[in-house]
């Protein structure tokens, strides 16, 4: 009997040492989950919108650092901005914290005022004031997180021209060579967000602006707050309860981090979540005539697109590139491969974007392109493809969209070898100018023409123009220009002439702009997805 | 005395493959031909911007350098900081490894539960139905993909009956309970928070099957044969000839010898179910280590992809180490040498 308890015993011991060895790493103290269950639960499963989504790339929700498509959607339901885009408009700006707006020239800079509506409180009590906004922009520059450059850079802001005139206006001055349209777009997004400056500075420690309090905590005056943030699980949004706007219908929005797409079907279908973020055509397809359930689709502004690095022989020859245009199938990419998940686009800016250029006139003229490959006169052409694993947006595999386009460019005679590389391994080749054919997708950092106008002429920028070796002083100039035009109607005139001009002599073959799907209960109403990469959560009833 | 010898020479070897195991680890990582700094910040990043990413990282400088740094920082209990999440790794790790520990746990309760009595009811009845039975499931446990397995699973137990939940460790309204341990199930016992520990307790059904399934196989396998060469041992024969019931002779003369074998591979089993969890936690949207490790190792995380390298390097040998330990009081002639 003795030996037989201690047999058991030995077994018990086991474990416990397992579990000993591991015991300081199983110690999270200052796990965030901990937080989480001193607050109470949910108002429960009514009146919480449950959307099951991969958040993996969710670092921080704090406005200043945000940058992440998790990050971005959840800040701007917490935080709000001076201006901003209603609903899925991207043309018009419309009173955000700011009931109106003026932009001036000042000389040598362009002042730019802003009058903040009255009786606007942040989730503290606390009242939002100019000196708010001052704080949270100045923030913002001095962090220095990702992005930060939409302030420094785009905008060329400085934290000493960012200044409160009396509690209630905001002067911002910008050097003459930054667009001040382009500016407003960019205090839209997240990064304009403005916390509540007094209570943030009692949350400072050791000179981190309150980075460390504001990656899981909410600090804002937008109609919700963050409630808990439970590392790898799951993100608990609840209506601010001094919110100056009006009361939004659904009182917690609980984003779970569900990274299997079959996972968020199958929680969709049996009516445990609302919204399925991640779902394949396929999926989407699967789900119709389902009953509870519908699907939705929206615009994005990403482009697909492929890369001809001009400084590789014989893609320096424009009509090498054209021809390599001219040959591709775009009509059959989109219908067979995309399922119908996409726009035909062959210019640089975006559908959605004003100044987007519809002109398509590349479609499979295989006759066409092998004359425009005669007259280059190159001989016999082989080029190495550079394609990302995974799936690229629209929910086709990136193989797929390389194989496809491999084979059209067959028919012309051109031979491409495919090389698959995980993104991260591409782009460390394409940034350093050493691909040949790349295969990838652009999406705006601000929704402006400039923010594609920009990356994709200016060689200077070092962005995809530098990429693909493509340097043309003149159209550069003329894309610098266009961004600081202030009259629409000529803004728009000017950026049709240079995606003109890119469409024929630029180095890319614009594929396709991909559309977003969702899975959403039919219960869910006002899900009306911007293709900035948000939705304003108090418009969304269930 | 000789068993603090037999101890400390044991523990030296752990800190052998730990050197061992961060020198790879490190210099595999390092030979990645992508650059971090891209990974992280994308294709949108300025030059400055990457730069200043690869100092604050330590990126810029020689490998022998960023070495010495990352074990000159192990050695003060700092693992560095996370390319991907930008959170110290140590508290990355706390924060999923217990998840993980949770859901290895439960497998490996499953696999000794059910592993051990149908190992032994398989060798008891050699040839026959029940032995049949179990010999094809064992197969089946060792052959079935964990990731099949796990959709399966929840196809049929969570969306076709709706028996069970298909993800997670709590319901969606279930706040979780106060953090202790981070095993979800001890603290809310540890709380009296009867609401999660139900919870979590049918969250950990799925998962640790599918998980345990292979582990439960092996078990079953090995208990089988070493029960059957113990049953036609003398002293089992002996036991017969006294008289003894069956019952007694199986469980009291048989088992016990018979187990030997079995308390070896409960250690590498562990182990094994960490790595298993990769997957499982995947499938079944389980906030664990497996599915940090993933994230981490897909954004060329360095730093993360090293502490789980890590973490995983101590968790096998210190299981094998509770294992020779427990063999140095069960079998005496190990203490002899």
């Amino acid at each position: 009997m003795f030996r037989q308890l201690r047999y058991t015993s030995i077994v018990f011991a086991v474990v416990l040492l397992v579990a000993a060895a591991c015991g300081p790493a199983a110690n999270p103290s200052a796990s965030p989950g901990a937080s989480a269950s001193a607050s109470p639960s949910a108002g429960g499963a009514a009146s919480t919108l449950v959307i099951d989504q991969d958040v993996s790339d969710l670092i921080s929700l704090d406005p200043a650092v945000v940058y992440e498509f998790s990050g971005v959607l959840l800040a701007h339901n917490v935080y709000d901005t001076l201006v901003r885009f209603e609903g899925t408009d991207l043309s018009t700006i419309k009173p955000g914290l700011a009931t109106s707006w003026d932009t001036k020239d000042a000389g040598t800079t362009w002042d730019m005022t802003f009058k903040l509506k009255t009786g606007q409180k942040f989730a503290s009590g606390n009242a939002v004031t100019a000196d708010d906004v001052v704080y949270s922009f100045q923030r913002a520059i001095k962090l220095n997180k990702s992005p930060a450059f939409l302030f420094t850079d785009i905008a060329q802001l400085k934290a000493e021209s960012i200044k409160a005139s009396d509690p209630s206006t905001v002067v911002i001055s910008l050097p003459k060579t930054a667009s001040p349209a382009a500016f407003l777009t960019i205090l839209t997004f997240t990064l304009g967000g403005v916390v509540d400056s007094k209570e943030v500075k009692t949350k400072e420690t050791g000179g981190d602006s309150g980075s460390a309090y504001l990656l899981d905590h909410s600090s804002g005056s937008g109609p919700y707050v963050v409630d808990h943030w439970t590392k790898n699980a799951e993100v608990l949004l609840k209506t601010n309860p001094n919110y100056a706007g009006t009361k939004p219908p659904l009182s917690g929005i609980l984003v779970k981090h569900v990274p299997e797409s079959t996972n968020q079907q199958f929680a969709l279908e049996k009516g445990d979540a609302d919204v399925a973020r991640n779902l394949t055509p396929q999926q989407i397809s699967a789900l119709q005539g389902k009953a509870g359930v519908s699907t939705t689709t929206a615009a994005s502004l990403l482009l697909v697109y492929v890369g001809m690095n001009a400084l590789k022989p014989p893609l320096n020859n424009v009509n090498v590139r054209e021809a390599l245009r001219t040959a591709v199938d775009y009509d059959g990419i989109i219908k067979d491969l995309l399922k119908g998940n996409g726009k035909k686009i062959q210019g640089i800016v975006p559908l959605g974007l004003a100044g987007a250029n519809e002109t398509a006139p590349f479609q499979a003229d295989v006759a066409k392109a092998q004359t425009l490959l005669t007259q280059a006169n190159v001989g016999k052409v082989t080029l190495d493809f550079l394609v990302p694993t995974g799936t690229a947006p629209g929910g086709v595999a990136w193989s797929d969209l390389g194989a496809k386009l491999q084979s059209d460019w067959a028919k012309i005679g051109v031979t491409v070898n495919i090389k698959q590389q995980p993104t991260a391994d591409l782009l460390t080749t394409y940034r350093a100018q050493q691909g040949q054919l790349v295969l990838i997708n652009w999406g705006p950092d601000y929704p402006d023409p400039d923010a594609n106008v920009g990356p994709f002429t200016d060689y200077k920028a070092k962005s995809i123009a530098y990429r693909n070796g493509w340097d043309d002083a003149a159209i550069a100039q003329k894309g610098r220009d266009a961004a600081l035009i202030t009259d629409p109607a000529k803004r728009v005139a000017a950026y049709k002439d240079i995606t003109d001009y890119v469409l024929h002599n630029g180095p890319y073959v614009i594929l396709y702009q991909p559309t977003e799907l969702f899975g959403l209960r039919s219960n869910v109403k006002g899900f009306n997805w911007s293709s900035i990469g948000w939705v304003d959560f108090a418009s969304v009833t269930k | 005395m000789r068993f603090v010898g037999f101890l400390l020479r044991r523990i030296v070897g752990i800190a052998a493959v730990m050197i061992g195991v961060s020198v790879i680890t490190f210099a595999i990582s390092h030979v990645v031909p992508a650059d971090p700094a891209v990974a992280a910040l994308g294709d949108h990043a300025t030059d400055a911007q990457i730069a200043a990413f690869r100092a604050e990282y330590h990126l810029d400088r020689p490998l022998p350098e960023q070495y010495v740094t990352y074990v000159v920082g192990i050695l003060h209990g700092d693992l560095g900081k996370s390319i991907r999440t930008r959170r110290a790794v140590a508290d990355d790790l706390a924060d999923s490894f217990p998840a993980t520990l949770e859901l290895s746990f439960a497998a490996l309760a499953i696999s000794l539960l059910v592993g051990i009595p149908a190992g032994i009811w398989s060798a008891i009845y050699r040839g026959r139905v029940p032995d049949v039975i179990v010999r094809v499931a064992a197969l089946a446990g060792g052959s079935l993909p964990v990731f099949w397995l796990g959709l399966i699973v929840i196809g049929l137990f969570y969306y076709q009956l709706g028996w069970l939940p298909g993800g997670g460790r709590l319901d969606t309204f279930v706040p979780p309970p106060p953090t202790r341990t981070g095993l979800y199930v001890v603290d809310s016992l540890l709380a009296l928070d009867f609401d999660a520990l139900r919870s979590s307790l049918i969250h950990l059904v799925l998962p640790s099957l599918t998980l345990g399934y292979f582990s439960t196989a092996v078990i079953a396998r090995m208990t089988r044969s070493s029960m059957l060469e113990v049953l036609g041992q003398d002293y089992m024969r002996t036991a017969r000839a006294k008289g003894l019931a069956e019952r007694l002779i199986v469980v009291r003369h048989g088992l016990r010898n018979a187990l030997i074998p079995t308390v070896t591979i409960i250690g590498l089993t562990f182990g094994s179910l960490l790595s298993g969890a990769v997957l499982t936690e995947t499938i079944f949207s389980w906030p664990g280590l497996g599915r940090y490790a993933t994230a981490s190792a897909i954004s060329l995380d360095f730093p993360a992809v090293l502490g789980v390298t890590l973490l995983a390097a101590i968790v096998y040998p210190v299981a094998n180490l509770a294992v020779d330990v427990a063999y140095y009081w069960l079998d005496p002639r190990i203490q002899r040498g």
